[in-house]
């Protein structure tokens, strides 16, 4: 237990340099990136112009400004944003944030419901219908991208048959969260199934099963007993990053069902130039990453005896 | 396990086919089961209950403050538009009707203005509107330290412009409290339009106290205190809005809504699959994608409603450089596009074709050059004259980037089409480049653009709000056009009170831009927006703006 903390601490240290890295890269390409949050069509008048950046000290040179927002996130403030007036990133994060862990949640949930069980029956059923048939329909699922798969939804369930809404967050009401999960969790079942089934498929051809087999436990002992955890390090390899990428949202999922999470505030957030809001969102992302790998590391340990933690 | 007798593949192609077959299926027999995307009302002539006065409409995207003083842009103006009124206000086809100010006086020269504002006015907490609240306002407007970004829409004001600049301060801004009811303010010309633009969003009354108590976070409900038919109950950014009757509101008796819900919804397919499937009562223009308006005309009739937008798309350019200092070239340029292909065609009829600068407005005609009467070949083949005349030919083409902004396919399809019609008709190479709309603004601002794609929706309704933009001095004045009879018939009808010689004056200045071409006129706008025969209230105006207060559900069934 002593050697898991000491590990969690050393990971944690050793987490501030890549994220101080991540955090000068962003700062300052975001920079580079021509046109400011504040430049529109309708030109300013000089002073207006002057008098905005004073106030968002866009004024002062710029490694004053990098060190400024250092200090401020060291404090836990993501600083104002510039295109949500009177907003600050820390609320933008704070309302958009629970969206997406809800809708990815979900999305993770049923992935993992699905995936899983499909791909230990097609391992078993190596060969058969069972397997070419769910591995097929996987294929498909990893294929057809999510721009496709949700107005298909959308389509039939809500315009054509009326049983769920078309889009909206709807106070986070079950109804609105089913299409959005569905789509965004699709993929997921068919990565997760086809992994699952692969590091099976090889579990099962490895001498200790065929020893366990030998000894004449029943199948059921063999699988649950013996294959199934050596079986699930590929996935929670894979999930370690992945749960971070759904968590923080998805562009096309939440421009198409008008979701209003974070993963929007990446990509309009850079086109509008928030400076401080790609940032925030940058940050909270890149130690999102860092504690999810670190928590699969650690499952690791918890699942093969044979890693140590030092 | 019996063996399906399949090859592999054959076999993965078998599921593959049973599943896209399975989805069409269920896709169709829904239809046919008469649950499909249509939806038939049975309308009555009677409002539906109170309870049913819940109205869900769209907005383009998430405003970017609720602040009236910093807000810019069309959203922004739709939702404030609802929780404030100014001293005047707009009814269902967008005409000035009294707001806050139930009547006025004009002195004879047109710069000072008087109000009288009703007595019934109150905040959404009770509170008595008063000029004060008005003078507040319009002095944090101007106030350096606000940074509002379009502070200079007060510029018709005396002292605006200086206090802007930090010259002044505040205080100095001409406008004046004379007693609670009364407010006099004094402008720098005569502005006929100014009745007009105190519609605005920037001239909207403030409630002192809650800014003060809130600072910036006033915004946020329930801080936010407004005095139009509606108050702010919650607000989720790129969720929704919602709007709730403000009690308080001297007009509340008429407003029939109780609830409006504002979803911003910047994806036009999905705004249009959102109403398809009835969880809107009114998409607001883009309501959908321009390339469905085909089978939308056919199947929702008068859901659909196009009308003219107070707005115009045009190519600028630097007319100070090489190549664009030709005016020949630039007319050439122009007579050789045949708008009614593009409009119609590539635009699928939701834009109109323009030949010159002004889109309709009411009481001012149009000025449009006689060749966009003629037959096509007659203004080709003068096209191709004044090509020649330039200098040009097929063996020395004329070579020149074309800016636009990174956007949907209809944008790109659209500029394709203009530079294959300049190619096919005058053998000019015009190279298409797209950038980032931010970075496209300071390649024009800082005149790296010789040629770019540019758009204006008017502020108000008068000539200016179009015609300043080639106006010598002026900011927007992107390609440096400064003709001086131009600039003379702008100053002149700047200066005169009487909007009659002055939209003659406008007129005369429109029929300069079209004789010199400082720009490529190309399209007016249209507003694209899908309404449900149950929405009563509601009518298509040049302004595209649509005031919940007059807005109601009638009793409706679906069948």
């Amino acid at each position: 237990m002593a050697a898991l903390i000491r590990y969690t601490l050393k990971r944690l240290l050793g987490a501030i340099p890549t994220l101080l890295i991540i955090i000068t890269l962003a700062f300052f390409l975001l920079r580079a990136a021509p046109g400011g949050p504040f430049d529109m069509q309708r030109a300013m008048p000089p002073q207006v112009k002057a008098n905005i950046e004073h106030m968002y000290h866009l004024d002062e040179p710029l490694w004053q400004q990098y060190l400024n927002y250092l200090d401020s996130i060291v404090h836990g403030n993501f600083g104002p944003s510039f295109v949500y007036r009177g907003t600050t990133v820390n609320d933008l994060i704070r309302q958009g944030f629970p969206v997406d862990l809800t809708i990815g949640g979900l999305a993770l949930l049923g992935s993992l419901l699905f995936g899983v069980p499909i791909g230990i029956i097609a391992a078993l059923k190596q060969n058969s219908a069972w397997d070419y048939g769910p591995m097929a329909t996987a294929m498909l699922g990893i294929s057809i991208p999510n721009f496709v798969v949700a107005p298909l939804l959308i389509l039939v369930f809500a315009v054509q048959l009326h049983w769920l809404p078309a889009g909206g967050w709807g106070h986070g009401r079950l109804e609105y969260l089913i299409l959005p999960s569905i789509s965004l969790g699709l993929p997921m079942v068919a990565y997760m199934a086809r992994l699952m089934r692969a590091s099976m498929v090889e579990v099962l051809n490895s001498p200790f099963i065929r020893t366990a087999r030998a000894k004449g436990l029943p199948e059921r002992i063999v699988i649950w007993r013996h294959a199934m955890r050596p079986a699930l390090m590929p996935l929670i390899s894979f999930l370690g990053p992945a749960v971070v990428g759904i968590v923080t949202g998805s562009i096309v999922i939440e421009q198409i069902f008008g979701i209003p999470g974070i993963g929007r505030f990446f990509v309009n957030g850079a086109f509008n130039r928030d400076y401080t809001l790609v940032m925030g969102v940058t940050i909270l992302y890149g130690m999102l990453i860092i504690l999810f790998n670190l928590l699969a590391d650690i499952l690791y340990g918890v699942l093969d005896p044979r890693v140590r933690f030092e | 396990m019996k063996r399906i007798p399949l090859s592999r593949v054959g076999r993965q192609v078998t599921v593959v086919m049973l599943v896209i077959v399975t989805t069409i299926l269920t896709a169709c027999s829904a239809s046919q089961h008469g649950s499909g995307p249509i939806h038939h009302y049975q309308v009555s002539n009677q409002p539906a209950a109170p309870a049913q006065q819940i109205f869900r409409r769209t907005i383009q995207s998430s405003p970017r403050t609720l602040d009236p003083s910093l807000s810019t842009g069309v959203p922004a103006t739709n939702v404030l538009g609802d929780l404030f009124e100014g001293l005047t206000s707009i009814d269902p086809s967008a005409k000035v009707v009294p707001g806050v100010a139930k009547s006025w006086t004009i002195s004879p020269d047109g710069k000072t203005y008087v109000f009288h504002l009703r007595h019934d006015a109150r905040w959404s907490n009770g509170a008595p509107v008063t000029a004060k609240d008005f003078v507040y306002a319009w002095r944090r407007e101007v106030d350096p330290k606000t940074a509002a970004q379009y502070a200079e829409a007060l510029n018709p004001i005396v002292n605006a412009a200086a206090i802007i600049s930090a010259k002044l301060s505040p205080d100095k801004l001409g406008v004046t409290a004379l007693d609670p009811y009364t407010l006099q303010v004094n402008l720098v010309a005569p502005t006929p339009y100014f009745l007009s633009v105190l519609s605005n969003t920037y001239y909207f009354p403030l409630y002192a106290p809650t800014i003060r108590k809130w600072a910036v976070s006033w915004t946020q409900p329930p801080h936010l205190i407004s005095n139009g038919a509606f108050y702010l109950k919650t607000w989720m950014i790129n969720g929704h809005l919602t709007l709730l009757k403000n009690p308080y509101y001297w007009g509340a008796k008429k407003v029939r809504l109780q609830k409006v819900i504002v979803y911003p919804i910047s994806d036009q397919s999905s705004t249009l699959a959102r109403y398809l499937a009835d969880d809107l009562d009114f998409a607001n223009s883009p309501a959908f994608p321009p390339s469905d308006v085909d089978w939308l005309r056919h199947s929702l009739g008068s859901q659909l409603q196009i009308a003219p937008y107070y707005g115009n798309a045009f190519f600028g350019m630097l007319v100070h450089q090489p190549p664009f200092n030709n005016r020949d070239l630039r007319l050439a340029l122009s007579m050789s596009l045949n708008r009614q292909v593009l409009s119609n065609k590539v635009g699928q009829g939701l834009t109109v074709p323009a030949y010159s600068l002004m889109p309709p407005l009411p009481g001012y005609t149009q000025q449009v050059p006689a060749w966009a009467s003629w037959p096509f070949a007659k203004r080709l083949a003068e096209a191709r004259r004044l090509y020649r005349q330039a200098g040009y030919s097929a063996k020395h083409p004329l070579r020149v980037r074309l800016l636009y902004p990174t956007g949907g396919p209809a944008q790109r399809h659209f500029m394709e089409a203009v530079t294959t019609m300049w190619k096919q008709n005058l053998g000019a190479d015009v190279i298409l480049w797209n950038e980032q709309w931010k970075v496209m603004l300071q390649d024009i601002q800082y005149k790296n653009a010789k040629l770019y794609w540019s758009a204006w929706i008017g502020d108000y309704p008068d000539p200016f709000t179009f015609m300043q933009q080639f106006q010598k001095g002026y900011a927007m004045n992107y390609g440096d056009f400064d003709y001086p009879a131009y600039q003379s018939l702008l100053a002149r009808a700047q200066a005169d009170p009487d909007n009659r010689t002055r939209y003659q004056l406008f007129e005369q200045a429109e029929r300069v831009l079209n004789a010199q071409e400082p720009f490529i006129p190309m399209y007016f706008y249209t507003s694209d927006n899908l309404v449900k025969p149950y929405v009563a209230g509601w009518k298509a105006n040049i302004l595209d703006r649509h005031l919940a207060q007059y807005i109601y559900i009638r009793k409706h069934e679906e069948h």
